[in-house]
């Protein structure tokens, strides 16, 4: 059921493998376990949603998998590459293999739309290939916003210019942190469309954390996170079936808080 | 509003650290030489001793004084500039400009009044040093008492209030005047110009330097040493001249720089220079104190040396009042480079802490640490080259001219080591604080940094 993208032969057919994945905040009483004993290995070309309730750890799990922070215990692979090293190790890493798209989009205010988005090549000192820069940007929209500084822009022209952004290096993976939380109902509807035209038509693999059940329906299948743990799993979801699943989550968290509990 | 004044200090103590460092430091100079003219008022002080006090006090202390005013004025607009954001917030949840006004105001008082208190016992200290350094070379007796009193109190705590309080009122008008959807537009980009009124106190400044330095080659030749009054004057309006139009002066730098910088080191000198001209407006408030730094101290210590040359030719020994107007320059150097090099690493330290969510977004889209230090080096190379030339500049119109007036060379045979000095110290103060803070800035993790 997941479309399978035969583009791109230099990347594994696991594109997201996370092996035993621990992460504890805090030490001695004040410990949190954020995330349990985590593993998961997602295909190339899948669109996941996770969802859960909050402080379920799904920023963490988010963060862990895309080396932006250091799980305690486990290892992370993208595209069977185990991610590890110091923060400038990571950072390359992250670099070549890995786009975001954040809630508060994060572009650099001082840098005009072309700029924040050709940034990550420029930072990774590669040459700019200005065809598949002219092709993502018209795929997301922004080809006469190009010389804009993001305080000029709509918050949806600005999470569409992380989206370009993140294409522009043909990542392995995308992590999206709530992208379309910030966003009102028909911005967040383009920003999923867009989300699903790079699986689609860009052979790439999207994470996506949300609390919306909408946005959770555009995605290939919903990973439902607890306490740390994934409780459960919906392919092809609606969001009615996501919204009924998320109502017995918080449920089965109400009975038996001692038992799911860190 | 008061209220909300405290309560906005209280969270934000750090905001504030770099305005009430320049506040307390300039108290605490105003306040010291201040505090010769109250020693000079004691009953046992002999009438020479009171002149040389009171040029003491006068002239250094005078001078003194439109730096330190000049300098809380440019940490005070900074950090109320900071808080653009901040700013938006209040209108949009409706405070009005007269309430957003009192706020800035409210705040800023508070500040300096902190920090002219604290500023009486360091200045105690100080005078009784200076009025020591007087008696042991014999300017003044001994047997003079070292007072601080009222009119050490009355200045000091007046003219920072005063200085304080109207920079505040001036940086809240230029605030609160925008609407509510500029200013938040506005505090992410930041690209204030140089307004026209700037421009023109600029001009009339450079011209005034300008003008004493010709008056000192010509008019004044005849008054030996006595034209250094003069001289020295001409390069510090040029320097703050200079000092007003930074932003303007470090564009054009930029303009120069830019092409062979972005060759040389790639991602991080293009985002160096990104910044640099995205925020020339931040950025000229750090090269303000290095041009004035390297004016003043190259100006003053060459007069000296040239006259200290004139004066051994001649084989004549020094006047008393020679020998006040050396240690003068030395006191007042000392007190430039004292002053300058914590008021630049304050706004350092101050601007870069400021910056720690744009280093996240930086990191997020994927600078490495290297880069970002590299980033900041860079930034500080272009902030020091364009203090150090233009501080320079301003110094050629007092060593020139003083030169001209004493030697009939406009070419001091001065040591070039001096200006060697001057000008190491200006680079090192400019370009080690930064990384060192970036440093410590970067070590939160790039996920918290932007959400803070
Ligand atoms: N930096 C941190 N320090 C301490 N605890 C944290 C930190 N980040 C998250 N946590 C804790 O870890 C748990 C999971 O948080 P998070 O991943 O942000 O949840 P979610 O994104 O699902 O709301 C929460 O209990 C939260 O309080
Ligand atoms: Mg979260």
């Amino acid at each position: 059921m997941f479309r399978r993208h035969s583009g791109n032969p230099a990347r594994a057919a696991d594109a997201l493998r996370l092996v035993s994945v621990s992460k504890v905040y805090g030490d001695g009483a004040n410990a949190v376990t954020a995330l349990d004993d985590v593993t998961l290995t997602l295909p190339a070309g899948s669109f996941t949603a996770v969802m859960g309730p909050s402080g379920s750890g799904k920023s963490t799990l988010l963060h862990c998998a895309a080396g932006l922070d250091q799980p305690t215990t486990g290892q992370v692979f993208i595209d069977d590459k185990e991610m590890t090293g110091d923060e400038a190790a990571l950072t390359r890493f992250r670099r070549q293999r890995i786009g975001f798209v954040f809630q508060q989009f994060n572009l650099l205010p001082a840098l005009t739309v072309l700029q924040n988005v050709t940034l990550p090549l420029k930072l990774s000192g590669r040459k700019l290939d200005h065809t598949h820069i002219r092709i993502v940007l018209e795929q997301v929209g922004l080809s006469d916003r190009l010389e804009h500084r993001p305080a000029e822009l709509s918050g949806g022209e600005q999470q569409r210019v992380t989206i370009a952004r993140a294409l522009v290096t043909n990542p392995s993976m995308i992590f999206a942190d709530e992208p379309t939380g910030a966003l009102d109902t028909r911005n967040a509807r383009s920003i999923l469309t867009l989300l699903q035209e790079a699986v689609r038509d860009f052979g790439q693999t999207v994470v996506m954390v949300t609390h919306d059940p909408v946005a959770a329906s555009h995605a290939c299948s919903v990973l439902f996170l607890a306490d740390g743990k994934f409780v459960g799993r919906l392919d092809n979801p609606t969001a009615e079936a996501v919204a009924e699943r998320l109502t017995h989550l918080g449920d089965d968290i109400a009975r038996q808080p001692v038992a799911l509990g860190a | 509003m008061f209220r909300l004044a405290l309560q906005s200090l209280r969270h934000r103590t750090g905001g504030f650290m770099a305005s009430f460092i320049a506040l307390f430091l300039g108290a605490t100079i105003v306040m010291t030489f201040a505090s010769m003219l109250d020693t000079s008022g004691g009953s046992s002080v002999t009438s020479a001793d009171r002149d040389t006090l009171v040029i003491m006090a006068n002239v250094v202390g005078g001078f003194a004084l439109v730096i330190v005013i000049f300098a809380a004025t440019s940490t005070l607009t900074l950090s109320v500039r900071q808080r653009g954001a901040e700013m938006a917030v209040l209108k949009h949840v409706g405070a009005t400009p007269a309430q957003i006004g009192r706020m800035i105001v409210g705040e800023t008082t508070i500040v300096a009044l902190a920090g002219s208190l604290l500023a009486i016992l360091p200045a105690m200290l100080g005078g009784w040093l200076l009025l020591e350094a007087l008696a042991s070379t014999g300017q003044v007796s001994a047997t003079v008492p070292y007072r601080f009193g009222p009119i050490a109190l009355g200045l000091g705590l007046g003219i920072n209030l005063v200085s304080a309080t109207v920079a505040a009122a001036l940086t809240a008008r230029s605030t609160t005047r925008k609407r509510a959807s500029e200013s938040s537009a506005a505090a992410m980009i930041e690209t204030p110009g140089t307004g026209k009124k700037r421009v023109i106190a600029a001009v009339v400044l450079l011209a005034v330097g300008i003008g004493l330095g010709v008056v000192t080659a010509t008019v004044s030749r005849e008054e030996g040493y006595e034209s250094m009054q003069t001289a020295g004057q001409a390069s510090i309006w040029a320097s703050i001249g200079f000092a007003l139009l930074a932003q303007v002066l470090l564009r054009a730098i930029i303009t120069v720089l830019g092409h062979p910088l972005a060759q040389m080191t790639g991602a991080s000198s293009y985002l160096a220079l990104l910044n640099l001209r995205q925020r020339s407006h931040q950025m000229a408030s750090i090269a303000m104190p290095i041009i004035l730094f390297t004016g003043l101290a190259t100006g003053t210590l060459y007069m000296q040396d040239i006259e200290n040359s004139v004066t051994s030719v001649e084989g004549v020994a020094k006047s008393t009042i020679q020998k006040n107007i050396e240690t003068l320059n030395y006191v007042f150097v000392g007190m430039i480079v004292l002053f300058a090099a914590i008021m630049l690493i304050n706004t350092l330290v101050a601007a870069t802490t400021y910056r720690s969510r744009e280093f996240g977004q930086q990191r997020l889209a994927g600078s490495t640490p290297p880069q970002m230090l590299s980033m900041v080096v860079v930034e500080s190379i272009v902030l020091a080259v364009t203090g150090v030339l233009f501080g320079s500049i301003a110094s050629l119109v007092s060593v020139v001219p003083f030169s001209i007036a004493r030697t009939g060379s406009p070419v001091p045979d001065s040591p070039a080591g001096i200006y060697l000095g001057i000008v190491a110290v200006a680079v090192i103060i400019t370009i080690v604080p930064t990384p060192t803070t970036t440093r410590r800035v970067i070590r939160t993790s790039a996920v918290e940094a932007v959400a803070a």
